[in-house]
């Protein structure tokens, strides 16, 4: 039960967000200066600008917190499993997370309509679990069908929903309203969910704390390469992520309509 | 059942039918563009002699001095800056070419590091325009289930009036770097008040990275 709260309390934490957006907007906005059209223009073509993130001041706040999070306890808890696990234990165990949250994919291929791609992800589960030693190894990769995930945010966006604002949540990392509700609802797709017995518990728990364990491990270096290089890391990840769940939606086919056009700068061409 | 005819004014769904087929016919089809193919092709192979050296500061180097001779460097600190391009100062623009000149090659040599030992090959293009043009690459020889299997490599290409090109940005699976830079810039620079003094901020914190 204790779960339940939890989840509700975080819904309405994301619905209490959904309220709040016209205030905050309202103060994103009493900073700016002077907006012509150009900036207007500008800012349309905008690919992860400040634009897409008007509620910067609470993220900002919700970054440091998992920040702290991140240094004292889970970059030193994915460490430690480094050290105590060989490589290929870490893939298995990846791949057999990933392989136990298919029916969330599934039932999302299916919402989108893509029959084709929730045929793969069946498939895969099928090959994986059973030759795959329960997931452990990935031969469907090997026999031609390569992973994909689908989320309820990815479900929402094929349906049309905007991102809305970007959201920056503690241990949740980046993700945007759109997304963080698609989380939420995510949940209710997975069969362990619905098992209300004290192992399935145990059993969610584990999972829970293992994936965090599992996607952090392999970020360790690319992270602290981000970090380093940064001048502002919250804005760096913010448009990485930003720009990579793009992508992802798209069923990872790159969209180069919507880049920000490179723009002419007169004071350049007359040196050239 | 009520058809969709019915639903919508027969009149507006004639008009937006116009509308659709006057979009189709005057948005030009996304094209290859052959020559900015090669001039990346020229540019990987110098860099697949790059990728081999077994020395990180020869790696570097070979980076750096590419960068220099193909990358449009100013052109792309101009984007960095987003909508404040229009407000630096002369003064300013001096400081932070040559800051951020420094900070671009940092991020390339480092960034392009990832592919020691492998070779890139130009797999094809897509136009923008005339004037901008998306070449991708991949890693020769990937296999599925390995790091670079499924990484495709983009470069855009940026052709000038005289019809010279230099490469403009550089990416990964649909994640580039000069959008990345642009947007912790305009970040760094509307935290501080947006304007010259929001670009002195900026100026001070790339120092501060570059020069520790």
């Amino acid at each position: 039960m204790r779960g339940l709260a939890g989840r509700c309390g975080a819904i309405a934490l994301i619905a209490a967000m959904v309220g709040v957006q016209p205030a905050a907007a309202q103060l994103g906005n009493v900073g700016e200066t002077e907006t012509t059209t150009a900036d207007l223009e500008h800012a349309a073509s905008e690919t992860g600008g400040a634009e897409g993130d008007p509620w910067e001041g609470f993220n900002r706040k919700m970054f440091s917190a998992h920040l702290f999070i991140d240094g004292n306890f889970l970059v030193p808890g994915a460490k430690a499993y480094r050290a105590v696990t060989p490589k290929p234990a870490r893939k298995g165990l990846r791949n057999f997370l990933a392989n136990a949250a298919m029916p969330k994919t599934l039932v999302n291929d299916l919402l989108q309509g893509k029959v084709g791609r929730a045929g793969e992800t069946t498939g895969r589960f099928l090959i994986n679990s059973t030759i795959g030693f329960l997931g452990f190894a990935d031969p469907a990769a090997k026999l031609g069908v390569p992973p994909h995930t689908e989320d309820f945010g990815q479900t929402l966006a094929v349906w049309g929903a905007g991102s809305g604002p970007y959201l920056f949540l503690p241990l949740f990392g980046p993700s945007s309203l759109r997304d963080g509700f698609g989380a939420a609802v995510d949940i209710g797709f997975d069969p362990l969910f619905y098992i209300r017995t004290d192992p399935a518990a145990y059993a969610r728990y584990s999972r829970a704390g293992a994936t965090g364990l599992a996607l952090r491990e392999p970020l360790i270096e690319p992270l602290e390469d981000i970090e380093a290089k940064s001048l502002d890391y919250y804005a760096s990840l913010r448009s990485f992520w930003l720009q990579a769940r793009k992508r992802e939606i798209n069923d990872g086919v790159t969209n180069f309509e919507d880049l920000p056009d490179i723009g002419d700068y007169e004071e350049l061409d007359e040196l050239e | 059942m009520m058809s969709l005819t019915g639903i919508l004014p027969r009149r507006a769904a004639i008009a937006s039918a116009a509308a659709l087929m006057v979009l189709v016919f005057l948005s030009p089809a996304a094209r290859a563009d052959e020559a900015a193919e090669d001039f990346m092709r020229g540019i990987v192979d110098e860099a697949n002699i790059v990728f081999e050296a077994p020395d990180e500061q020869a790696r570097f180097d070979g980076i750096e001095a590419l960068v220099d001779k193909h990358v449009d460097m100013k052109r792309v600190a101009m984007f960095t800056l987003g909508q404040y391009a229009r407000q630096i100062t002369d003064a300013q623009k001096e400081e932070y070419f040559s800051l951020f000149d420094r900070y671009a090659k940092l991020v390339y040599r480092e960034s392009l590091s990832n592919y020691s030992g492998q070779r890139l090959e130009v797999t094809g293009s897509v136009d923008r325009s005339p004037r901008d043009i998306i070449v991708n690459s991949r890693v020769v020889g990937a296999k599925p289930g390995d790091r670079y299997a499924d990484l495709v490599v983009h470069w855009r290409v940026y052709r000038s009036d005289e019809g010279e090109m230099f490469i403009f940005d550089a990416g990964a699976n649909g994640v580039w770097l000069a959008i990345e830079q642009q947007s912790q810039f305009k970040s760094i620079i509307a935290n501080n008040g947006g304007g010259a003094g929001g670009i002195d901020a900026l100026i001070a914190d790339l120092k501060a990275k570059l020069d520790g």
